[in-house]
């Protein structure tokens, strides 16, 4: 847990980060560096997406899975690791 | 860049495309640059292919083969518009500028416009 703790507050130091969300397989945010409105908003609208994503990728080809997805806005760039069991958001300013 | 009146092809086909600054490009001129930027992204190391896409989501260019356009384009489509109402969800002022969906073999990168759509498929390891 001490890791996890110092590798968000590596993330949330870093120029232009916003906020950092780790989300459990259900969709669940377990930890947020944001207020409780934007986490479930962002947890609840990215988890959808992340399954479309992965389920598009499997379907080009099923021998391949998704490592990664970049969303980039006028506003911010939203970035999402997914893992087995958790997904990782992080949402930063880029031109910061 | 196109001058319009003072470029070489001015005195024939007038045919023209309004760029965002309202100043006009002959449309012989833009496609010229269009292929040329095209064939710039393709040259690139590690690309494997790439799209693009009308507003109707029919691909108006592409450098592979019709089953995986196809099948890509219907795919990137759907996720688009999806990346593209979540952002809105989130900030109704907000709009999706790029999408890259890293997996373990390759990336694919997407570019959203008001009238097109563009994918470049590449192999990010090489």
């Amino acid at each position: 847990m001490a890791e996890v703790d110092e590798t968000m507050k590596r993330l949330q130091n870093q120029k232009g980060v916003q906020g950092i969300i780790i989300v459990n397989a259900e969709g669940i945010p377990i930890k947020s560096t944001l207020d409780n409105a934007s986490t479930v908003q962002y947890a609840g609208n990215i988890h959808q997406l992340l399954m479309k994503a992965r389920g598009i990728v499997r379907d080009i080809d099923p021998q391949n899975d998704l490592t990664f997805l970049r969303i980039r806005s006028k506003k911010n760039e939203v970035m999402i690791a997914p893992d087995k069991d958790y997904f990782l958001i992080v949402i930063q300013n880029p031109t910061e | 860049m196109c001058d319009y009146q003072k470029c070489k092809h001015w005195g024939g086909n007038q045919d023209y495309t309004s760029t965002r600054n309202k100043r006009k490009t002959h449309l012989c001129c833009d496609m010229a640059e269009v292929e040329d930027t095209l064939k710039r992204i393709q040259g690139y190391n590690g690309v494997i292919g790439s799209i693009v896409v009308n507003a109707e989501g029919i691909p108006i260019r592409t450098t592979l083969d019709n089953s995986t356009t196809v099948q890509y384009v219907g795919l990137l489509h759907q996720l688009t518009m999806k990346a593209r109402s979540t952002i809105r969800d989130i900030d109704p002022q907000n709009d999706l500028t790029f999408l890259r969906i890293r997996s373990k073999k390759h990336e694919i990168m997407v570019a959203p416009d008001k009238e097109f759509l563009m994918i470049v498929i590449q192999s990010p390891t090489e």
